[in-house]
């Protein structure tokens, strides 16, 4: 056994990350499915493991008792380092650079704006049906401040037209950088399969879906032979086969769709 | 051709890589062993978004750190300083900068990105109030249209803007005092069990914070009024060869106090 067991929602975004990652690496782990849109993230049972109650966690046990691992890309580099199996990262210094430039622009730039997105237009119309008190008592107990700010802009579809003008520009510009991005290299940072292609995979493959008029095999060529590339993995069939919504099987659909 | 290090007075972000540098040279017989010039620019002049003969440049144009560092090789532009600082540290084939156990190496990232992502931009934001602001204010208008012109970064672009307009509110300032604060507390927490550096052993992690805190220490010293075992970390840190060698390269009589639009706030959570 790995010791590994790793608390995640769907294989999507942050939570898909290490999901993929531990199955690149022919990791098994104990799978804990934490659902988002029931705030299990914020009950304590799941607090006891990552106070801050952000997801994805992972533990890893063994002669020095449980460690506990969160941030999505941080544990993705464990994963890769710790493990044997094929690596995630390559060789060359200056392509590690590259990789790990990638990453830090879809965590902390354009990540953040298809975040804002999909929640306005995903998560807070879903969350927002339910009964207002206990919407209310579960949003009081999200530990960090900032996350229930963007929680209550969420639900009460508060996020400022300026806000998502912001959002909807870096999107169309990221999507643009990341087009070019691979008309240069096989993969995102370097020739090899890697990291940063987990990385941003888990928040692209919903493009040609979600953003029809800045994604497809007209637009973006480049981006749909990339996707449908990773997307034919092995290791990204086995993990969203792990997804419980409908959300994995209907991009299955797009993707077979690609040429 | 060899590599070229743009930096601007070591401090911040530029001091992260310049220190880097020099501690790898020192693993390695020196910086020219590793194949890298370095060479200062002025920052508030805009020079950074005039670097020439890049063929790739989407780090330096989309880069999210603001005026730092760029470390150009082959034509391409490399930035991001703990990114270019694991980079050095690499090429020197381990200049001993990064943990090699998986476990330690997680929690230095962990430590860079809370460091990155919540005090480089407070930092930065206070600091360019107490000194570059004047400088940018003064810029002569078509000077400064000059400079934002060439800003390719949207928000880059705004975060000059702010401060050549004054127009950077109360609320900022107090959440970015609030988040050195948070810094200081984490620091010294970190030191709590009496270790020399925040790791346990000497990294980039120490390399980072330094950077990023030293300059506080000057400007915000009441940040750091119940927090001796930091302040003794900061001194240390100082002392070491390399980093006063980096700290050495400043045309400035007190390069903690030089500072240029740095990293956004964070708009997500």
């Amino acid at each position: 056994m790995s010791g590994i067991a790793l608390y995640h929602w769907e294989p999507n975004a942050n939570s898909g990350k290490p999901m993929l990652a531990l199955m690149e690496k022919g990791v098994s782990f104990d799978s804990h499915y934490i659902d988002m849109l029931q705030f299990d993230q914020h009950k304590p049972g799941y607090l006891a493991i990552n106070p801050q109650g952000t997801i994805p966690a992972m533990t890893h046990s063994g002669a020095w008792g449980t460690r506990v691992l969160t941030e999505s890309t941080a544990i993705m580099e464990y994963v890769n380092e710790e493990f044997a199996g094929p690596a995630l990262m390559p060789a060359d210094p200056r392509d590690r650079w590259r990789i790990r430039w990638w990453m830090k622009f879809m965590d902390q730039w354009l990540g953040p704006s298809f975040s804002m997105i999909g929640w306005n237009v995903f998560v807070g119309p879903m969350v927002r049906q339910r009964d207002p008190a206990e919407l209310d008592a579960a949003i009081e107990r999200i530990p960090l401040p900032e996350r229930r700010v963007a929680w209550r802009k969420a639900i009460s579809g508060q996020f400022g037209e300026a806000e998502m003008a912001e959002s909807r520009r870096r999107v169309a510009l990221g999507i643009g950088l990341l087009e070019q991005e691979l008309g240069k290299r096989a993969y995102v940072g370097s020739d090899q399969y890697s990291l940063a292609d987990i990385n941003i995979f888990n928040s692209t493959y919903s493009l040609p879906l979600s953003q029809p008029d800045l994604a497809g095999k007209d637009r973006t060529p480049n981006i749909m032979r990339w996707l449908k590339r990773v997307y034919q993995r092995e290791a990204v069939q086995k993990t969203w086969a792990m997804g419980r919504t409908d959300l994995a099987h209907r991009y299955s659909l797009i993707m077979e769709g690609i040429d | 051709m060899g590599a070229v290090l743009y930096h601007g007075e070591p401090n911040g972000a530029s001091l992260t890589v310049l220190a880097a540098l020099a501690e790898a040279g020192a693993e390695t017989g020196g910086e020219a062993a590793l194949g890298i010039t370095c060479r200062p620019i002025d920052l508030l002049a805009g020079e950074r978004h005039r670097i020439p003969g890049l063929s790739e440049r989407v780090a330096l144009d989309m880069g999210i750190e603001g005026e730092g560092p760029v470390l150009v090789i082959d034509g391409e532009a490399m930035t991001e300083s703990v990114f270019l600082a694991q980079y050095i540290d690499e090429l020197a084939g381990g200049a001993g900068l990064q943990p090699a156990d998986s476990h330690a190496h997680w929690e230095m990232m962990m430590w860079c990105r809370q460091i990155t992502e919540r005090l480089s931009p407070a930092a930065a934001l206070l600091g360019n109030l107490a000194s570059s602001q004047a400088e940018i204010a003064a810029i002569g208008a078509a000077d400064f249209a000059g400079i934002t012109a060439s800003i390719p970064s949207d928000d880059l672009r705004q975060r000059w803007q702010a401060l050549h307009d004054g127009t950077i509110d109360a609320a900022q300032v107090a959440d970015s005092e609030a988040k050195v604060a948070q810094a200081v507390a984490r620091c010294e927490g970190q030191l709590a069990d009496g270790r020399d550096w925040l790791m346990g052993v000497y990294s980039i992690a120490d390399i980072v914070t330094f950077s990023w805190l030293a300059g506080m220490e000057l400007l915000r010293p009441e940040a750091f009024a119940a927090a001796p075992k930091t302040t003794a970390w900061l001194a240390r840190v100082q002392a070491r060869p390399a980093v006063a060698a980096a700290l050495a390269r400043a045309t400035v009589s007190e390069p903690l106090r030089a500072w240029a639009p740095g990293p956004e706030i964070n708009r997500w959570g």
